[in-house]
């Protein structure tokens, strides 16, 4: 084999060529800027990273939160960004699999890195990945979904950013025993079998116990059509009320079968099922035994700053119809979220010092969207502070039962 | 308790029954074992969310445009994919069922997206209570229809000359050519049949429940009910699907909601164990 003689010319220019190369690797990897690419931060712009079902069964109330997310970002973007620098938000289709979901998070982790991330919209791939993300470098600042797994203890990589099942339970249950004047109440849980589920149907069972009733369970699938069963489990124990986790098909297709059958037992889903779409699949006669605990006020529900703001922008993205959806409301508090933790970053922007700025704990502020937001040392809970919504069909509106400062109670 | 599951068991069972007539009027007629029946009754569905929800049009309107397309379809695919295939192996016919299943979902999802949708029909809702028990107006609209379809299919197939002759290219393919049947024409009817039936089991489901493409699990139950009743016998399909309503509401309400896929398969075992012909099946015999 013959070598290749690179000649007398290139070894007398080589030390140029390599301090050339040099100087063009380091203006190109940032360094000269000041951009840290391995954390996803560059001179102009940062990465923020979204990992959540933009397709298949969950995507109806996963997607519409991305969008939220999406749109507050823009909205910030348009008003200078944070630093000087644009927030980029990298979405990530998880397709209610937990395989997708770690593909994507270790390409967010190390191909295409960002600052952090937010969403995981599945719980099955928070118990999956909770140690992963405990250890690792990247934090998840806004989760879609509280589980116990990723959120126990509390962990300075992690901060909830949607209510609590917990809090949910216990506001819950709370409001329906005083409304309907209950001693002893019997209550149910209707959940999709999903890790998530399982924490819910726990909580609900530990609130009911504080007013000394009973609780039980039934679950279905997430992608179940007939929920015949359930319904019959429901006959035979008639609870006073029954509590509904999972996706807007699962509340739908509960209220819609019981009213089948003539069963007008109130019931009240988890935050995400407080859409526009369930009350109008239910109609008014069925939707008038439904309501929905939430920590986060829909769209065009008050005439707070915060309200008022996101449906404007929403109107102008073209998302107006989604200002209403509690989903979009998760997920431009989320974007609120990750703004504040973005701007308690003092110099040099990277994922370590993000988490060290935060560690210490910070308040977010979503202008009437929700009760403030407040994360400390030891609590990432995220909003703790839930109320009552039902529907105005008249008003084709939703309607807010008293204030958040009215459920602490229950909560506290 | 047991009346009100027997009652969920006979409402449902009778919808079943009436898809798994639809796939033993195929199978009988083209000897096709069509994996897209239930898809079938996914399309009815949305046939019927389109004429009703989008286009807005008349109920009786609608339900006429909705068999129509049902009728459409069924003849499309037996012309386009079940006829050139004439002759073939029956695991290749039995791909192209699986594959046009996948693709009618798909489908599906890109024209509708993938969020279920509420079919809102004039159709009697409430309920009758009799004691303990509780009758819902749709269910036994669902169960009534039903059988007044299966009665009127059965009717046809026994006393119009268009159904003798589909059940004598059933029974003697060759022999129907010699006598100058179109064989084609029957195995078109054959489907557009079997399509509708699919299409009026799907806009029940599709009413009683929510329209998404996850009905197509339900509409699959026709498998094993045409199975235990009998691959070839079109009163077997019936009582197939009767009991596959019965077993699916006993297992989830006596034993666990997740029990019914293991009750009902279960059963379809023992079936294929100690009778593979089926309960009112014709036993196969051949000279050894």
């Amino acid at each position: 084999m013959k070598a290749y003689n690179f000649g007398s010319g290139f070894r007398a220019h080589m030390p140029k060529a390599i301090a050339a190369a040099l100087v063009l690797g380091m203006a190109t990897s940032g360094a000269l800027a000041g951009d840290a690419p391995k954390d996803g931060v560059y001179a102009d712009h940062i990465d923020w990273g979204v990992i959540m079902d933009l397709s298949g069964p969950t995507s109806s109330s996963q997607g519409v939160w991305t969008k939220g997310l999406q749109d507050y970002m823009a909205m910030l973007n348009e008003n200078g960004g944070v630093g000087g620098r644009t927030v980029n938000v990298l979405a990530e289709d998880g397709r209610f699999n937990a395989a997708n979901d770690k593909i994507a998070f270790d390409k967010l982790v190390s191909q295409t890195p960002v600052i952090a991330l937010s969403g995981f919209g599945t719980s099955a791939t928070q118990v999956a990945l909770a140690s992963e993300i405990r250890d690792g470098a990247v934090p998840v600042i806004g989760t879609y979904t509280p589980t116990k797994a990723l959120s126990e203890p509390t962990s300075k990589m992690v901060y909830n950013g949607f209510c609590g099942y917990k809090q949910m339970a216990d506001a819950g249950v709370g409001y329906m025993v005083e409304k309907l004047g209950l001693k002893n109440p019997k209550v149910m849980t209707v959940a999709i079998e999903t890790a998530g589920g399982k924490d819910y149907a726990d909580y609900v069972a530990a609130a009911v116990a504080k007013y000394g009733g009973t609780a039980s369970s039934t679950t279905m699938k997430i992608a179940a059509v007939d929920v015949t069963p359930q319904v019959q489990q429901i006959l035979a124990e008639k609870p006073d009320f029954i509590t509904i986790y999972g996706i807007e098909n699962t509340a739908i297709l509960t209220m819609k079968t019981m009213q089948q059958y003539g069963l007008d037992t109130p019931g009240f889903g988890i935050t995400y099922l407080g859409t526009k779409s369930v009350y109008n699949a239910l109609g008014a006669e069925a939707g008038g035994n439904y309501s929905f605990i939430s920590c986060f006020t829909p769209g065009g529900a008050d005439e707070s700053d915060g309200n008022k703001a996101m449906v404007s922008f929403a109107d102008k993205a073209g998302h107006g119809d989604l200002a209403s959806n509690i989903n979009y409301v998760a997920g431009w508090v989320a974007g609120m979220t990750a703004e504040t933790a973005l701007k308690k970053v003092d110099g040099d922007l990277t994922r370590a010092s993000l988490v060290s700025a935060i560690e210490g704990g910070f308040t977010v502020d979503p202008e009437g969207l929700a009760a403030p937001i407040v994360y400390t040392p030891e609590d990432h809970t995220g909003p703790q502070v839930l109320k009552m919504f039902g529907y105005d069909y008249a008003k084709e509106t939703f309607v807010s039962y008293g204030d958040y400062a009215d459920y602490e109670k229950y909560t506290k | 308790m047991f009346a009100q599951v027997l009652f969920s068991g006979f409402a449902l069972g009778s919808i079943y029954g009436l898809v798994a007539l639809g796939f033993a009027v195929v199978f009988k007629a083209t000897q096709v074992f069509n994996f897209a029946q239930g898809a079938l009754a996914v399309c009815g569905a949305y046939f019927a969310v389109t004429a009703i929800s989008i286009l807005g049009l008349p109920f009786p309107l609608a339900i006429l445009a909705m068999l129509a397309a049902s009728a459409l379809l069924g003849v499309i695919i037996h012309m386009t994919l079940i006829q050139p295939l004439s002759g073939r192996s029956m695991l290749a016919i039995i791909m192209v069922t699986i594959a046009l299943s996948i693709v009618i979902r798909a489908v599906i999802e890109i024209i509708y997206g993938p969020q279920g949708r509420v079919l809102s029909t004039p159709l009697p809702t409430g309920v009758f209570i009799v004691g303990d028990l509780r009758m819902p107006k749709l269910h036994l609209t669902a169960a009534a229809t039903s059988w007044v379809c299966m009665a009127a299919f059965g009717a046809f197939f026994r006393f119009t000359r268009v159904g003798l002759l589909m059940r004598a290219t059933a029974d003697r393919h060759e022999a129907a050519m010699a006598a100058g049947v179109n064989v084609n024409l029957m195995n078109r009817l054959a489907w557009a049949i079997g399509s509708v039936l699919a299409g009026i089991g799907g806009l029940f489901l599709g009413q009683l429940q929510i329209v998404s493409t996850e009905l197509e699990t339900i509409g699959l139950l026709a498998l094993p009910a045409v199975v235990i009743g009998g691959l070839q016998s079109i009163p077997g399909a019936i009582v197939g699907g009767l009991l596959v309503g019965m077993i699916e509401q006993f297992s989830s309400s006596y034993i666990s909601p997740k029990s019914t896929d293991i009750a009902i398969y279960g059963f379809l075992l023992l079936i294929l164990l100690f009778r593979p012909w089926g309960l009112l099946g014709d036993q196969e015999t051949g000279r050894v």
